[in-house]
C-alpha cells in the first residue's frame, strides 16, 4: 500500500517549458516534462502509463502523433517489481502526422514520417528517418541518419542528417497562439 | 454484396484465334465486324510518347533519338521515385569583387521517399534548376555505337539479298489503311512492322527502295573482333577479411537499373532520366479499323476513339444468388442494362447437349423462354417529370423488376455437382444490334432505320459454392 500511493503521489502533471507551445486541444497525461521551443498540436497525445516522459527543447509534435510509454505486453500494471522507465526524446525531432512512438530513447533530429510505428525497444540516436508507414519493432539501436523507407522497411544511410525545422518552429509559435488555447504549467 | 460486383463472376466469350473468357468491361466491340474482341485479338500501336511526371510529349522520332527517356525528370536511383529539385543559398563570391560574398542559389536533386540526395554520389551542385545535370558518360560508348553500325549494314546487306532472291514474287496492292508512321524500314535487329508480324516470310519488295538507293556506294564498316584474355584482374586482397559496409552495397535491382555501369557501390548510383510512358491504340486485325485511339494530349484521359463492349452489348450482372444445393433448384436473380439508346429484344437460349463452347459449366439452368425487351438509356430520363412510364407487360415470374434500361429476372439454377469448387452456368445471349457505323445507302423512300442484325454470345456465371 505504501508503493501504491507512492506511485500515485509521482504522477504529477505535465511540466512545460515557458517557451514552449502546447495546445489545449492536445491530451497530456501523467508525468511528462516538456522543453523550450517545443511545438504540441493539438490532437497529439502524449501518455506516460508505465513511467515519466522527457522530451527536449525545438520538438514538433504534429496532429494525432501518440508518444506513450506503455507498459510492454506480457506486464500488467499492478505486478510488482515492476520499475518505471523513463522516456526520454531529444531535441529538434519531428514527429508527424499520426505516427506513433513507444522508443524508450530517441536522440537529437530524427524524423518519424507520417504513420510510422516504433516499438518498445528501438533506440534511435540522431539524423535517422523513419518513412510513413513503417512499422519497425526490432531491438536494436539503429546508427545515425539511417533512412527507413518503403513497404519492405528498406534502410539506407545518408550523409546529411536532416535539418532542424527552425523555420517551421518559429511560424507555428507564432501563428498557433492566435487559434488555440495554451496549456500552462499547472504550480504546485 | 459486393462481391458478386466483382468483374470475373460472368465472363464473355471471345470468338478469335483463341477463345477466350473475360469480363465485359475489358471486351472490345469492332461494329464493323459486328464481333466483341478481346485484347490478344487486337493489335497494340504505339500511339504518342509522354512522360509520366512532366506529362509532356514527345514525337517519336524524338524518343527513338532519346532512348526513350525525358530530357527533364530524373528517377532516384536508389528507390526508382521521381527526384525533385531542391534549392539552397549559399554563399558565393561576386564575380565582379572577389572579396565579397553574395547569397547564390544552388540546386540539387532530391527523393522525397528514401532522402536520396544528388549530394550523397559527390554530384556538385548546380546552378541552374534544369538542364544542368547530365548522365556519366559510357566509356563504351563508342565500341557499342560502332558494333551497331556494322550489324544494322549487315542486316540490310542479308535483306536486300533476300529480297533479290524472291523478285518474282511481287505484291501488287497495298492496303491503303498503312500510314506512313508503320512502315520503317523492317531492320533484322530492331524493330519489326505490324507488317511483319502478320505475313512472316512475306517479302516486302517495294520498300526495299526505300532503304538504299542503288548504286550508292556503302562505307565498309570494318569492326575488330573482341578479344579474350587469359589474365584476369586479381580480387583484391582483403576480399575475404573486409567487413561489409551493408548501406554500400547496391540490391540487384539498383544495380541492373543502370545497365551501363552496374556499380557495386551506392557511392556510384547516378540518377538517370525518367523512362517514357506510351499511349497505345488498338486496331481490329480482320477489318483494320481502330477500336481505341487516346487523345493526343498527355494530360487528357478521354478518347477519340472509343469501342467498348460495354457501350453496345447488353450487360448480364449478378443481382442475388440463394443458398445453392446439390440438386435443387435455386432461383438466382440477374439484371441486364442496355446501353444503347434504342430499344433492345433479348433472347436468352440455354446451352444443348454436347455444345463446344460449354466447357465450364457445372449446373443444370433453365433461362427465361420469352422475348425479354430492355428500353432504351435515356440520358434525360431522371429530369423528365412527365415522361410517362413505358408499359411493357412483364410476366412477374421472369421479370422481378424494371428501371430505366435495366431489367432484373430470374433464372433457375440445378447444382449438377458436389465438389469443392464454384457453381458455374452459361448460356447464350441474342439480341439485336442496330449497326449505326455501316455506310447509309441512299434510299428512295426517305430515312430508313438502321437494319438490326441478330448478335448472340455466350455467357458464363460464377455463383459461388454450394452450401451444403
Amino acid at each position: 500500500s505504501d508503493k501504491m500511493s507512492d506511485k500515485q503521489s509521482a504522477q504529477k502533471s505535465a511540466k512545460i517549458a515557458s517557451g514552449a507551445v502546447v495546445c489545449v486541444e492536445s491530451e497530456i497525461r501523467g508525468d511528462v516534462t516538456i522543453g523550450a521551443r517545443t511545438v504540441v498540436h493539438p490532437k497529439a497525445r502524449i501518455i506516460a502509463e508505465a513511467g515519466p516522459i522527457v522530451i527536449g527543447e525545438g520538438n514538433l509534435i504534429e496532429e494525432q502523433a501518440l508518444i506513450i510509454n506503455s507498459y510492454p505486453e506480457n506486464i500488467t500494471p499492478d505486478s510488482e517489481g515492476v520499475e518505471a522507465k523513463t522516456m526520454t526524446i531529444g531535441i529538434n525531432n519531428v514527429f508527424e502526422v499520426g505516427c506513433m512512438s513507444q522508443a524508450l530513447k530517441i536522440g537529437d533530429n530524427n524524423v518519424i514520417e507520417s504513420k510510422a510505428d516504433l516499438g518498445r525497444n528501438m533506440i534511435l540516436t540522431s539524423g535517422c528517418i523513419i518513412g510513413a508507414c513503417c512499422q519497425v519493432n526490432t531491438c536494436e539501436v539503429i546508427p545515425e541518419n539511417t533512412v527507413i523507407f518503403g513497404s519492405g522497411c528498406q534502410r539506407r544511410v545518408q550523409t546529411e542528417r536532416p535539418q532542424p525545422q527552425t523555420l517551421q518552429l518559429d511560424f507555428l509559435m507564432k501563428i498557433l497562439p492566435n487559434y488555440h488555447h495554451l496549456k500552462k504549467t499547472v504550480k504546485n | 454484396m459486393a462481391s458478386l460486383l466483382q468483374p470475373d463472376r460472368v465472363l464473355y466469350l471471345v470468338h478469335g484465334e483463341k477463345k477466350i473468357r473475360s469480363p465485359l468491361s475489358t471486351l472490345y466491340f469492332c461494329r464493323y465486324c459486328s464481333e466483341l474482341r478481346s485484347l490478344e485479338c487486337v493489335s497494340h500501336e504505339v500511339d504518342s510518347h509522354y512522360c509520366p511526371s512532366c506529362l509532356e510529349n514527345m514525337p517519336s522520332a524524338e524518343a527513338k533519338l532519346k532512348k526513350n527517356r525525358c530530357a527533364n525528370c530524373f528517377d532516384c536511383p536508389c528507390c526508382m521515385h521521381t527526384l525533385s529539385t531542391r534549392a539552397t543559398n549559399i554563399p558565393a563570391p561576386l564575380p565582379d569583387d572577389p572579396s565579397k560574398t553574395a547569397m547564390k542559389k544552388a540546386y540539387y536533386l532530391a527523393c522525397g521517399f528514401c532522402r536520396w540526395t544528388s549530394r550523397d554520389v559527390g554530384m556538385a551542385d548546380k546552378s541552374v534548376a534544369s538542364g544542368g545535370w547530365q548522365e556519366p558518360d559510357n566509356p563504351h560508348t563508342q565500341r557499342i555505337n560502332k558494333l551497331i553500325e556494322y550489324y544494322q549494314q549487315l542486316a540490310q546487306r542479308e535483306k536486300l539479298e533476300r529480297d533479290r532472291k524472291k523478285l518474282a514474287r511481287r505484291r501488287p496492292y497495298m492496303p491503303l489503311a498503312f500510314s506512313q508512321h508503320t512502315i520503317h524500314v523492317v531492320e533484322k535487329y530492331g524493330l519489326g512492322t505490324r507488317l511483319q508480324r502478320q505475313r512472316p516470310g512475306a517479302p516486302i519488295t517495294s520498300l526495299a527502295g526505300l532503304s538504299l538507293k542503288e548504286g550508292e556506294d556503302q562505307k565498309e564498316i570494318n569492326i575488330e573482333p573482341a578479344q579474350a584474355l587469359d589474365e584476369v584482374e586479381p580480387l583484391p586482397e582483403d576480399c575475404y577479411t573486409r567487413p561489409i559496409n551493408l548501406p554500400e552495397v547496391t540490391s540487384l535491382r539498383q544495380r541492373l537499373l543502370q545497365p551501363d555501369f552496374q556499380p557495386a557501390g551506392a557511392s556510384q548510383l547516378h540518377p538517370k532520366h525518367k523512362h517514357l510512358l506510351i499511349k497505345r491504340s488498338l486496331r481490329c486485325r480482320k477489318c483494320e479499323h481502330n477500336l481505341s485511339k487516346p487523345e493526343f494530349n498527355p494530360t487528357s484521359i478521354k478518347f477519340k476513339i472509343q469501342l467498348v463492349a460495354v457501350s453496345y452489348i447488353p450487360e448480364v450482372r449478378i443481382m442475388s444468388i440463394p443458398n445453392l444445393r446439390f440438386q435443387k433448384e435455386c432461383q438466382v436473380l440477374l439484371t441486364l442494362t442496355n446501353p444503347v439508346e434504342n430499344i433492345t429484344h433479348v433472347t436468352l437460349v440455354g446451352c444443348e447437349e454436347g455444345d463446344p463452347e460449354d466447357i465450364n459449366s457445372t449446373a443444370k439452368v433453365m433461362v427465361p423462354t420469352k422475348e425479354l425487351v430492355l428500353a432504351g438509356k435515356d440520358a434525360a430520363a431522371e429530369y423528365d417529370e412527365l415522361a410517362e412510364p413505358q408499359d411493357f407487360q412483364d410476366d412477374p415470374d421472369v421479370v422481378a423488376f424494371r428501371k430505366s434500361n435495366k431489367i432484373g429476372f430470374f433464372i433457375k439454377v440445378v447444382p449438377q455437382r458436389e465438389e469443392d469448387g464454384d457453381v458455374t452456368v452459361s448460356f447464350k445471349i441474342r439480341h439485336d444490334f442496330r449497326n449505326l457505323a455501316a455506310p447509309i445507302r441512299p434510299s428512295e423512300e426517305g430515312d430508313a432505320p438502321a437494319e438490326a442484325i441478330w448478335l448472340t454470345h455466350h455467357v458464363e456465371l460464377s455463383l459461388g459454392p454450394i452450401i451444403a
